[in-house]
C-alpha cells in the first residue's frame, strides 16, 4: 500500500491561489481528512491527485513514482463526486463494470467483481436498475462500488455526503470508513464539516486560504489548535486574551466550552469566575449558556442536560474552569 | 508544454479552425478581396466602392434591403408577442397543436411561399381574378408588399418560440411580488413581465431582420424591378465577365458588414440587460372572461394557418392541370409526371447532399459545441467566433466567396457536388454548434471526469459518455440540417452545374421558365420531402418522451 507525497504544490486562478506550496504526505492505508471552509482549495488540492487540475509548481508522488504530469485517465485513482457522478444511461452493474471494460478485464471476471463491489455497497441485486430508479444514498454507494472495483491507488471523496440528509450522512461516513479500513485502500476525504472529519480520519489537514493550518490526529487538532483560524473552524471556542481570565501572560487562550463547569460541580482546585447569565440555549443533550463576567467578556459554556439544574437569565453564577484545557494559541 | 488535459479540446479546436480557416475565412477574404481589387485583379482600389454607392439603383438596393427588413421585423414582432403571451399564459384550446404548427414555416422554404402568393394573388393569380370578378382590387403584390407579407409569415415562429419560452420562464413569485406591491395586473405585465421578456423578444427579432437581409428567395421571385441586396449581389456575380468580380464583392461586403454590425449591436444590446429568473414552476394560466378567450383563440389559429396557407395551396395546384401559366381545374398527375420523366437526377442530389451534408455538419458542429461550451479559454472563444460567423454571412456571399476560392489553385472543386455539399456544412454550421452546446450544458462535467478516473481517455469518454447522451439532441440538430439544406436556394443556384442540380434549382429554373406546373410539383416534392423526417422526429421525440 502506497502512501501520497505532495511536494510545495500550488495553484493560482487569476486572482486567487487556490493552492499555496502544499506539502504533505498520507500513508499508505491512511484514512486522510482535508478539511476546511469553502473556498480555501479543498477541491483543487484533490483534482491535483486525481489529475483534473495542473499544478503550477511542486510534484505529487505515489510511492516513489511522479504522477503529476501523468494524464488523469492512467493514474488508477477512485473518485466519488459529490453529485454522485453515475453515468445515467447505463445500468447500475454498467456502471461498475465501466472502469474494468477500460482496463479489458474478461467478461467473467468482470461480471464476477461487479457483484463483489454491488455485495460490498450492500446493493446486490440492483445491477440491472437505471440510475433513476436509485435514491441519493443508493446511488452514492454505486459511485463507491465503481470506484473500488478497480482496485485503485487511493480513492478520493470529495463532499460525497453533503447531497444527502442528515441521517444518512451519519451512517454513511460509518460505512464508507469500516469500507476504506476492512480493503486496507489509501483514501483522502473532502469535507467541510468538522464532525465528519473528527468522525471518519486517521489524519486530518486544516486548511485555509490555500495552505496547510494544521495537519495531526483528530484530537490534537481539536483539542491543541495550532492558530485562531483552527481552534475556531473546529467548534464552538472561547478565544480570550489570558488577562480576561486574570492571567498575566500576553497572550490568546482558546477555552471550550465542555472545559467548564459551575463551580459546585467543579473539583475545588479549577480557577473560579464569577459572572451573569446572559442567554440559556437548551439545544436538547446540551445547554449552551453564555455568561458576561465582571470585565464585560462574554464567556460560552455548554453544560449535558440537566433538569434539576435551574439556570435564568440574569442569574449570578459561579463558573470553574480546568486550566490544563487551556490552549495557547499564536 | 501542453497540458494533458488540454489535448482533446485543442485538437478539436484546431481542425475546426483549420476547417472553418479553408471554407470560410479564405472566401470571405476572397470575396474582400474583390472587392478592393481592380478588374484584373492585380492593384488595389476603392474605385468599386465610390462606383457602386454612386450608383442610384444600387443605394436603392441598400435602402429598400433595410426598410423591407425593418418592416418585417416590427410587424413579426407586433403579431408575434401577443400570440406568444397567450399560448405561455391563456386558456387557449389546442395549444400543442398551435405549437407544432407554429413551428413549420421554419422548416418549410421561404420562397415557396412567396411562389404560392405569386399563384394566389399575382397579377394573374387565382384570388386577384376572383376578386376583380366581384369587383374588387387589391392592387399589386410585387414589389415591398408583397415580400413583407411572405416574411411575415415565414418568420413570425422566430420571435415566438423564444417568446413563449420567455414568458414560461417567468418566475411567478415575481409577478405575486409585484401585485403585492399593489400593481394592477396591466401594470405588472409592463413593468414586471416584460423586461424580463424583453431579451427574447429581441434576440428573436434581431434574427428576423438578418434573416430578411440574406434571403434571396422570396425577393428573387416577388421583387420584380425593386433592387433587392442579395439578388443584385447574384445578378452581378452571374453577369460580371471581368476575372474579377468586384462589383459583385462590393455588394457581398456591404451585406456582411451590415449583418455583422446587426449582430453586434444585439450582443452588446443584450449583454447589458441580461435578466436570469429561474422559475421553479411555470407561471398559472390566467383566468380571463370567454370574450378574451374567444379573441386570443382565434388570434393565435389565424395566424398559424394563414401561414401555412401558401404551402397547401401549392400542394392543391401542384395536383391541377396547367397549360403555360394558366391553371385548368382538373386533377392530374402530369405535373410530376412531366418534372419525374425528364429526370430523377435533381430529387436524388437533394436527398444525397442533405444527407452528406447533415452528417458533415454533425461530424465538425457537436465536438466544436463541445469544445466551446466545456472550456473557456481564449482559443475556445476564437472558435466560438468563427463558428459563428456563417451566421452573418448570406448564402450567396458565400457561394460566390466559393467560386472565388475553388475554382483555381491548389483546391479546384468548382463543377463538382462536393462544392455545394461545404457550402451546406459551413452554413449550417452556427446552428449545429449552438445546440449541440446547449446540450454540453445540461451535463454535469462530473460525469466525464468520472470516466476519465477510471481509466477511460477524455476522447473515449467524450465517445463513450458525452455523445450517448447527447444523442436525442444530436439527431434532432441532424434532421433539422437535413430539412433546411433539402431547400436551399441561395448558395445552391451560385454553385450548382451540369448534372449536379438540386429540386430548388429546378424550381428555380421554371420560376424563371414560367413552367408554372412543374414549379408547383417542384415545391410540392419539397414540402413532402422537408416535412416527411420533421413528422418522424416529431413522433421519434414524443415516444422518447412518454417512454422514459
Ligand atoms: N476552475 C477555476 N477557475 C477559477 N477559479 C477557481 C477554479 N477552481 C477553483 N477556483 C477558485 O479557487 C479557490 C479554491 O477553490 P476550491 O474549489 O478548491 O475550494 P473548496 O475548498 O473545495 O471549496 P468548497 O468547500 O466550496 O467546495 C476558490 O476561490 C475558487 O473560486
Ligand atoms: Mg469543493
Amino acid at each position: 500500500m502506497s502512501g501520497i507525497v505532495i511536494k510545495d504544490a500550488s495553484r493560482r486562478f487569476g486572482s486567487v491561489q487556490a493552492v499555496d506550496h502544499v506539502d504533505l504526505t498520507v500513508e499508505g492505508g491512511e484514512f486522510f481528512t482535508l478539511l476546511g471552509p469553502s473556498g480555501c482549495g479543498k477541491t483543487t488540492l484533490l483534482r491535483m491527485i486525481a489529475g483534473f487540475c495542473e499544478l503550477d509548481s511542486g510534484e505529487i508522488l505515489f510511492g516513489d513514482t511522479r504522477i503529476d504530469r501523468l494524464s488523469a485517465h492512467v493514474r488508477n485513482i477512485g473518485m466519488v463526486f459529490q453529485n454522485y457522478a453515475v453515468f445515467p444511461n447505463l445500468t447500475v452493474a454498467g456502471n461498475v463494470a465501466y472502469g474494468l471494460m477500460a482496463r479489458r478485464v474478461p467478461a467473467d471476471e468482470s461480471a464476477r467483481r461487479v457483484e463483489e463491489a454491488l455485495a460490498l455497497v450492500q446493493l446486490s441485486g440492483f445491477g440491472e436498475r437505471k440510475p433513476h430508479q436509485l435514491s441519493g444514498g443508493q446511488l452514492q454507494r454505486v459511485a463507491i462500488a465503481r470506484a473500488l472495483v478497480i482496485r485503485p491507488q487511493v480513492l478520493l471523496f470529495d463532499e460525497p455526503l453533503s447531497n444527502l440528509d442528515a441521517r444518512l450522512r451519519v451512517s454513511m461516513r460509518g460505512e464508507i470508513r469500516a469500507l476504506q479500513k476492512s480493503l486496507g485502500i489509501t483514501a483522502i476525504y473532502v469535507t467541510h464539516d468538522q464532525e465528519e472529519a473528527m468522525s471518519v480520519s486517521d489524519r486530518i489537514a486544516l486548511m485555509n486560504a490555500g495552505k496547510l493550518e494544521q495537519v495531526g490526529v483528530p484530537a490534537d487538532i481539536y483539542r491543541k489548535p495550532a492558530s485562531r483560524f483552527a481552534a475556531e473552524f473546529m467548534g464552538t471556542t472561547n478565544l480570550l486574551e489570558a488577562r480576561q481570565l486574570g492571567l498575566a501572560a500576553p497572550v490568546w487562550v482558546s477555552l471550550r466550552p465542555e472545559a467548564l463547569r459551575f463551580a459546585d460541580e467543579a473539583p475545588a482546585d479549577w480557577p473560579r469566575l464569577q459572572g451573569i447569565v446572559a442567554r440559556v440555549e437548551l439545544l436538547g443533550p446540551l445547554t449552551r449558556i453564555d455568561v458576561t463576567l465582571g470585565s464585560g467578556t462574554v464567556i460560552r459554556m455548554a453544560t449535558l442536560d440537566a433538569p434539576h439544574r435551574a439556570v435564568a437569565v440574569g442569574d449570578a453564577v459561579t463558573l470553574a474552569y480546568e486550566h490544563a484545557r487551556l490552549t495557547v494559541v499564536p | 508544454m501542453i497540458g494533458h488535459q488540454q489535448r482533446l479540446p485543442l485538437t478539436i479546436a484546431a481542425l475546426g479552425l483549420l476547417f472553418l480557416g479553408v471554407f470560410l475565412v479564405w472566401p470571405l477574404v476572397n470575396v474582400f478581396g474583390a472587392s478592393v481589387l481592380d478588374s484584373e485583379g492585380q492593384s488595389f482600389t476603392l474605385a468599386n466602392y465610390v462606383k457602386m454607392l454612386g450608383r442610384p439603383f444600387y443605394r436603392a438596393a441598400i435602402v429598400n434591403t433595410l426598410g423591407i427588413g425593418a418592416a418585417a421585423t416590427v410587424i413579426t414582432t407586433v403579431l408575434a408577442v401577443p400570440l406568444a403571451f397567450s399560448l405561455a399564459r391563456l386558456p387557449i384550446p389546442g395549444k400543442a397543436a398551435i405549437l407544432a404548427l407554429a413551428a413549420m414555416p421554419l422548416v418549410l422554404p421561404s420562397f415557396v411561399s412567396a411562389y404560392a402568393i405569386v399563384l394566389l394573388l399575382g397579377n394573374s393569380g387565382l384570388l386577384t381574378v376572383w376578386l376583380k370578378g366581384i369587383g374588387l382590387d387589391i392592387g399589386s403584390i410585387y414589389g415591398a408588399s408583397g415580400i413583407v407579407l411572405v416574411y411575415t409569415l415565414t418568420l413570425y415562429p422566430y420571435v415566438l418560440l423564444p417568446t413563449v419560452a420567455a414568458f414560461k420562464a417567468v418566475d411567478v413569485s415575481m409577478e405575486e411580488a409585484a401585485q403585492n406591491l399593489g400593481s394592477s395586473p396591466a401594470r405588472t405585465v409592463r413593468t414586471v413581465i416584460l423586461p424580463i421578456v424583453l431579451p427574447a423578444i429581441l434576440a428573436g427579432a434581431l434574427l428576423v431582420f438578418i434573416e430578411t437581409l440574406e434571403n434571396f428567395g422570396v425577393p428573387f421571385v416577388l421583387a420584380e424591378d425593386l433592387p433587392i441586396f442579395a439578388v443584385e449581389a447574384f445578378k452581378l456575380f452571374i453577369g460580371e465577365t471581368a476575372p474579377n468580380p468586384a462589383s459583385a464583392g462590393v455588394l457581398a461586403t456591404l451585406l456582411i458588414l451590415t449583418t455583422v454590425l446587426v449582430l453586434l449591436i444585439q450582443r452588446h444590446f443584450l449583454s447589458s440587460r441580461r435578466f436570469a429568473t429561474n422559475a421553479r414552476q411555470t407561471p398559472p394560466i390566467l383566468k380571463v372572461g370567454p370574450g378574451v378567450r374567444i379573441v386570443a383563440t382565434v388570434y393565435c389559429w389565424t395566424i398559424v394557418l394563414l401561414a401555412l396557407v401558401p404551402f397547401f395551396a401549392i400542394v392543391v395546384l401542384s395536383f391541377l392541370e396547367f397549360r403555360g401559366p394558366v391553371l385548368h381545374g382538373r386533377f392530374s398527375l402530369d405535373n410530376f409526371a412531366t418534372l419525374f420523366a425528364r429526370d430523377m437526377r435533381p430529387l436524388a442530389n437533394t436527398l444525397m447532399f442533405a444527407s452528406a451534408a447533415a452528417l458533415c455538419t454533425g461530424l465538425i458542429g457537436v465536438p466544436i459545441g463541445y469544445v466551446v461550451t466545456r472550456w473557456r479559454t481564449g482559443v475556445a472563444t476564437l472558435l466560438d467566433v468563427v463558428a459563428t460567423l456563417p451566421f452573418a454571412v448570406a448564402g450567396t456571399v458565400l457561394a460566390i466567396g466559393f467560386v472565388v476560392s475553388f475554382n483555381a489553385g491548389p483546391v479546384i472543386l468548382t463543377g463538382g457536388p462536393l462544392i455545394l455539399v461545404l457550402a451546406y456544412t459551413v452554413r449550417k454550421i452556427p446552428f449545429a454548434v449552438r445546440s449541440a452546446g446547449a446540450i454540453v450544458h445540461q451535463i454535469d462535467p462530473s460525469l466525464e471526469e468520472a470516466s476519465i478516473s477510471l481509466g477511460r481517455s477524455p476522447l473515449q469518454t467524450f465517445l463513450r459518455i458525452v455523445v450517448p447522451l447527447m444523442l436525442g439532441g444530436i439527431v434532432s440538430g441532424v434532421v433539422l440540417t437535413w430539412v433546411t439544406v433539402a431547400s436551399e436556394l441561395s448558395a445552391t443556384v451560385v454553385l450548382y452545374s451540369g448534372p449536379w442540380r438540386t429540386m430548388t434549382v429546378v424550381m428555380f429554373q421554371a420560376l424563371e421558365g414560367g413552367g408554372a406546373g412543374i414549379a408547383t410539383a417542384a415545391a410540392s416534392t419539397l414540402i413532402v420531402v422537408t416535412l416527411i423526417p420533421v413528422a418522424l422526429l416529431y413522433r421519434l421525440v414524443r415516444r422518447y418522451e412518454l417512454g422514459s
